[in-house]
């Protein structure tokens, strides 16, 4: 059985809390064919740059085109591998410094599947949704954050 | 026609706004050539196009309320 709901709204306003994270694995419990689950967190960096030190990234996205591409995305895991389920949340304004701001849980029958899922929907995340940041500085000033 | 030009990331600096309209437009390449004229900051800039929330390559044709969106290189995650 497959637990997968396409349109749900991946964006979170501000960052993704611990408590939310326990949450959905707490809400995992009681579905007795799941055997592993893959987790990624992503987390703002205090980078320093030059003189400067990041102090927090402010997401923005086109929000319509996202979540279309990430239906997208979502069927072509979900042909891939044999998951049970996935979610996934991105953060939108503003995410301090060490605080989480991507969150991808995948969950499957045995291990493989959900660690080799989860990586491969935070790479395709990462080149395939339009989600942009912007770095703030300690001192207000920004630069827009690129990805590696 | 009258065109709808959405703007992300660091191309809403140039512009000093989220979205641009444009009146008696036929296609994408005008678009842009009317924003570079209007935005001569946008030359210096890397982004790729949307029209309906697609990513064209090539010149295409715009219809009624055909929304444009111009996106600088994602940094998601």
């Amino acid at each position: 059985m497959n637990y997968m709901h396409s349109n749900k709204n991946i964006f979170i306003q501000g960052a993704i809390s611990p408590e939310h994270i326990a949450d959905s694995i707490a809400k995992h419990q009681s579905k007795y064919d799941i055997g592993a689950h893959g987790i990624f967190l992503g987390q703002v960096r205090g980078d320093n740059i030059g003189e400067r030190k990041v102090a927090a990234i402010q997401y923005s996205s086109y929000e319509d085109m996202a979540m279309g591409k990430i239906g997208v995305v979502r069927e072509t895991i979900f042909a891939k591998y044999p998951l049970i389920c996935m979610h996934i949340y991105h953060s939108l304004g503003i995410v301090k410094s060490g605080e989480i701001c991507l969150f991808v849980f995948t969950s499957s029958a045995h291990r493989k599947p959900a660690i080799e899922a989860c990586e491969e929907m935070v790479e395709l995340i990462k080149k395939e949704i339009p989600i942009w940041g912007k770095e703030i500085f300690e001192d207000d000033t920004h630069q827009w954050k690129k990805n590696k | 026609m009258q065109a709808t030009i959405k703007m992300f990331g660091k191309l809403t600096e140039i512009t000093s706004a989220s979205s641009v309209m444009i009146d008696d437009v036929k296609d994408t390449d005008e678009v842009i050539s009317i924003l570079q004229q209007r935005y001569p900051g946008l030359m210096q800039l890397q982004y790729i196009i949307a029209v309906d929330k697609e990513i064209i390559h090539n010149n295409t044709i715009l219809t009624d309320h055909s929304i444009i969106a111009l996106l600088p290189p994602y940094s998601g995650g």
